[in-house]
């Protein structure tokens, strides 16, 4: 956002519309957020459409989860305590838990420090830097899979909780994006700061942080599904099965030649629930107006 | 700058072998043990690869580990040889094995094998993993190809035991017969990959053809039989009566159970799918239908235990292999012919094996004396090709197929190309 | 949070003697560089580590040819030669310049447009930004058989609808003219929540009074858009034009590798499939970091065109 428009803002405040007008302005909004929710309503339903045969499929018996009807005729859960007891499916939940979340604070921590060193302070090689991290964002990943392995086998990672956290924390991604977010803060707030004598470190902790929440909850979620979705990594990092992540789980169900389409189903509906649950909690905050103009 | 690059490379990789501890139990990655689940079918694999190890370990000075590597012909083992840490023993699949050879990867098992035992191994099927006089990898069972159909099905469209087919123009007949009656059609792979060629070779084979010469210097992918074969598959998806995307995720008991389909190529390895997920489904089994004046043939797959030469310790590893599947004792062949027609419905890969599977009532029910008697004979191995190769066929196939390409034109592109390769090709014979 | 910084605090530094103003302006300078470097030093080390060095390692690789097992010989630039001459990468390479051509507009006006619609407040509102969103949750395996399911030939969701239309379904994802534009719906449909999400967070940030004083003036939904909300995406819009057209190019492996292999045909082998084919299925790790190389100068190429055009993403003219 350009800075010099955020700063100039028709700081008018006009007075309140006169009731009648106000009853109109009322009712316009409402046959709007009817609209609204007819419209992403019936997009919503498509969009789901395809999830909601994967839900109600893994309440079916294996000799119906493939057939065409939606509903299964004799629902049961049976796939779902299969998932759980013949196959350490808790434990593969946990350990992508572990990997995801610490992943997850870790990153939105060092990333926003990189992105408001990267937005707001002046330092030669500023914009250098910054194109070489953005420039790591161009991998391709299987090229760059088995050097990092070797990196990684060298670094004596391998097999472990450090060698599937680790890597994942790195990833110019969110700079990037935390980058172009700080952009947008008006300087004053931070000369202001400087001249009440506060250091960088307490500017970015006292303003910058606080200014975060909806991006980071945006983030959050981002990194979270990222490495809770992750297969490739741990597929070539791990040999551990106490280190197997929950995609791996699910493809303990496929044998050489077949797949018990029934517990992958039910595997997969499992493994989605978590991220959605966060998705939901923090999507009323990635849309809340944190940002006022700050003018006022 | 190349130096500075090789000397980088190598200071990671190269002294991978030697870096990674010399101590610790040799490690056989595999995709049965430790059991990914608690179905006993699975359980049970897990247990004879579990017992093997453990009576070895118990015999040898040398300890072996399993580690279960899923999807084993993947990522995972490409990138563990890429940075030098293969594991020690593993299973390799027919398809791959050229690769590995010219790489010198794999022990030669020969000298750990009796002539007798080296003998006892089907020749057809042993051929791939063999390079002159040299033995490459151990097959562990073989897994030929057939046409399954669905006898519901069948009723359904009014047809019986006497209408299957034995040859091309009866199988498209009856193909055509069945999904007029709104049953389903007959199923090949479509999906290109290594599997499509696999099931596909056998009817080009039928009619005499061949991909390679029988030296192995030129391409004798260019033939009628070549032709016939393409065109066959290339009728099957024009005239409706095979599916342009495999039914049910490529599930053939979910397809046969809800009428997706009616008849399918695949392996023995279907039993006992079907045995695990639809006991009571009432399947048969037919050899592949022949062309006029060809020759029965189907392709016979099935894994094989290789040991590392650049692994920890190859003599060792080398010996598991030899101990574990070409042991000429009572306990060996016995162990081999469990691991087939106890813990799996395959074709036990040696002779004397298949005799004691015969003993041990492998063979009673009819589906697997079909295989026995009437689909295994004819079969050949999956031929090794190294990559380029796979595509030239993979093309032609594909093309035909699903691209309305025309065979013959397909035929000749893809010898071509399989000639231009062999000109640079250095390595085993194919 | 306005209350915690008064504007109305001491004199601005400018006032004090000249002389002074220049020590304490590179005092000031020197502190904010040292601050900067203490800011960046963790994610600087952990990408050099992890992503710089694999990189470089992968670039070097391509002037090697490897076996696959440790075996590296130095070929100069055989591989890029090779490139040249290869038909199947140039078909690729093709392949996904159209994919990108439909792909990155697609997955932009799609995010934003749903972005926009779910910004407001309504009923269940929360729950239609999860169905939206939800898609890019589950498991490629999964989303892979279930489009497969749908789309399976004539007795499949989807062409069971249209015959009730009375239209003949082609088959969407075995015929070589429809799959990959089956794949770019697939995809579109699973990343479009992921966009919106980001278009979200971007609109969020733009001040309601800019709105509140629109829409007091008069402005139709069009205008506002046009004049308040087009010019604040601006950072969020470069960002998501950016990393969509390299997350299009460089990803997306696993659903090819799962949903169809790269067929039929070779229909939907991508650049990237391709890549992943040579280094994994063929073991030719050095042609594929050839390969790899050369995607990285499209990009770079195509990443320094749109920080040209937008001065380095800030869109200023000064800072």
């Amino acid at each position: 956002m350009p800075t010099d428009t955020a700063t100039a803002p028709p700081a008018r405040h006009a007075p309140a519309p006169p009731t009648g007008q106000r009853r109109f302005l009322v009712r316009r909004s409402h046959r709007k957020k009817a609209a609204l929710f007819t419209v992403v309503g019936i997009i919503a339903i498509i969009t789901a459409f395809p999830l909601l045969w994967m839900i109600t499929s893994s309440f079916k018996g294996p000799d119906e989860v493939l057939s065409t009807d939606i509903l299964p005729s004799a629902p049961t859960v049976d796939n779902f305590d299969y998932v759980f007891t013949s196959v350490p499916f808790t434990r593969y939940l946990f350990n992508s838990f572990i990997i995801s979340v610490t992943v997850t604070v870790v990153a939105l921590f060092f990333h926003s420090m990189a992105a408001y060193a990267l937005a707001r302070l002046k330092f030669r090689g500023r914009d250098t830097i910054f194109i070489a991290v953005f420039s790591t964002l161009l991998v391709t990943a299987p090229v760059v899979l088995v050097p990092l392995f070797l990196v990684v086998h060298r670094l004596g990672l391998l097999n472990s909780y450090a060698g599937l956290i680790i890597p994942a924390i790195f990833s110019a991604f969110g700079i990037f994006l935390l980058r172009q977010f700080y952009l947008t803060i008006p300087a004053e707030l931070e000369e202001a700061a400087i001249l009440d004598g506060c250091g960088y470190w307490m500017i970015y902790r006292k303003i910058i942080l606080p200014m975060s929440k909806s991006i980071f909850a945006a983030l959050a979620v981002l990194f979270f599904l990222a490495n809770w979705n992750s297969f490739l990594w741990p597929l070539v990092a791990t040999t551990d099965q106490d280190l197997q992540v929950v995609q791996l789980g699910i493809v303990s169900f496929f044998e050489e030649h077949s797949a018990d389409w029934n517990y992958v189903l039910a595997a997969a509906f499992v493994a989605a629930i978590p991220t959605l649950i966060i998705f939901g909690f923090f999507q009323r905050k990635i849309v809340e107006s944190v940002k006022t103009s700050g003018m006022k | 700058m190349a130096l500075a690059g090789a000397a980088a490379a190598a200071s990671l990789s190269g002294c991978g072998s030697s870096s990674a501890a010399a101590e610790g139990p040799l490690q056989f990655w595999n995709f049965y043990a430790p059991p990914p689940s608690d179905d006993p079918a699975t359980v049970a694999r897990a247990q004879w690869m579990q017992a093997t190890v453990d009576q070895w370990n118990a015999e040898n000075s040398e300890q072996i580990e399993l580690v279960f590597a899923p999807v084993l012909g993947s990522e995972k083992l490409s990138t563990a040889f890429a940075a030098g840490t293969g594991p020690d023993i593993f299973l390799i699949s027919p398809g791959d094995i050229i690769r590995y050879i010219n790489g010198d990867v794999l022990v030669d098992l020969e000298p750990y094998l009796s002539q007798e035992a080296i003998d006892d191994f089907f020749p057809d099927n042993m051929a791939t993993r063999v390079v002159g006089d040299q033995v490459f990898a151990l097959p562990m069972e073989i897994e030929p190809l057939a046409l399954y159909y669905s006898r519901p099905a069948f009723e359904q469209a009014g047809l019986s035991e006497g209408d299957i087919p034995a040859t091309w123009d009866e199988l498209l007949d009856i193909a055509d017969k069945l999904v007029s009656a709104g049953q389903g059609g007959w199923v090949v792979p479509t999906t290109q990959g290594y599997y499509q060629n696999f099931v596909w070779y056998p009817w080009m084979w039928q009619g005499g053809g061949r991909v390679m010469s029988d030296d192995g210097t030129s391409a004798a992918f260019d033939s009628q039989a070549t032709i016939d074969a393409l065109t066959l598959w290339k009728s099957g998806v024009e005239l409706g009566l095979t599916p342009r995307v495999e039914p049910a995720g490529d599930d053939i008991v979910s397809s046969f159970v809800e009428g997706y389909a009616s008849m399918w190529q695949s392996g023995i390895w279907s039993i006992s799918d079907f045995q695990r997920k639809a006991p009571d489904f009432d399947l048969g089994v037919f050899p592949l239908p022949v062309p006029p004046g060809g020759e029965p043939a189907t392709s016979l797959g099935g894994w094989a235990f290789a040991a590392n030469a650049m692994g920890r310790n190859p003599d060792a590893a080398a010996r598991f292999c030899a101990w574990a599947l070409g042991s000429t004792d009572d306990a060996g062949i016995t162990r081999v012919a469990e691991w087939c027609v106890q813990t799996k419905t395959d074709i036990p890969p040696r002779q004397s094996a298949l005799d004691r599977a015969n003993e041990m009532g492998g063979f009673d029910t009819e589906l697997m004396r079909t295989f026995r008697d009437d689909i295994f004979p004819s079969g050949r191995g999956e031929p090794r090709f190294p990559p380029v190769i796979y595509k030239a066929v993979s093309d032609a196939i594909q093309s035909c197929q699903l691209a309305g390409g025309d065979a013959a034109d397909q035929a000749a592109t893809g010898a071509q190309a399989i000639d231009a390769y062999l000109q640079t090709y250095e390595g085993a014979q194919l | 949070m306005t209350g915690a910084i008064d504007t109305a605090g001491p004199a601005p530094a400018t006032h004090k003697r000249p002389g002074r103003s220049r020590a304490a302006a590179s005092d000031l300078a020197k502190r904010e560089r040292r601050a900067a470097y203490l800011f960046l030093s963790p994610n600087l080390i952990g990408l050099t580590v992890f992503v710089a060095v694999p990189m470089l390692l992968s670039i070097v690789l391509a002037f090697f040819s490897v076996d696959g097992f440790g075996g590296y010989t130095f070929v100069g630039t055989a591989n890029f030669e090779r490139m040249v001459g290869d038909p199947q990468f140039i078909d690729s390479l093709g392949r996904t310049m159209i994919y990108l051509f439909v792909l990155v507009p697609g997955l932009f006006l799609s995010g934003l447009g749903l972005a926009l619609l779910v910004r407001s407040q309504f009923p269940l509102v929360g729950l239609f930004r999860t169905a939206l969103f939800a898609p890019n949750v589950v498991s490629l395996v999964v989303v892979a058989l279930i489009w497969n399911f749908l789309l399976t030939d004539d007795v499949g969701f989807v062409a069971k609808l249209l015959g009730r239309l009375g239209i003949t379904a082609p088959s969407w994802l075995g015929d070589p003219s429809y799959a990959l534009g089956t794949v770019m719906v697939i995809t579109i449909w699973f990343s479009m929540g992921y966009y919106m999400l980001i278009f979200l967070a971007g609109l969020q940030d733009i001040p309601r009074e800019f709105y509140e004083v629109a829409s007091i003036d008069g402005a139709g939904p069009w205008q506002t858009f046009r004049n308040v909300t087009w010019p604040m995406l601006k950072p969020t819009s470069f960002f998501i034009l950016l990393t969509s057209t390299i997350a299009v190019m460089t990803g997306g492996l696993e659903m090819l590798v799962i949903l169809t292999s790269g067929g039929p045909a070779n229909s939907t082998t991508l650049i990237v499939y391709y890549v992943y084919q040579q280094a994994f299925v063929y073991g030719e790790f050095g042609y594929a970091s050839a390969i790899g190389s050369i995607m990285v100068l499209i990009l770079l190429a195509w990443s320094a065109l749109l920080f040209a055009l937008t001065r380095g993403g800030r869109f200023t003219h000064a800072d």
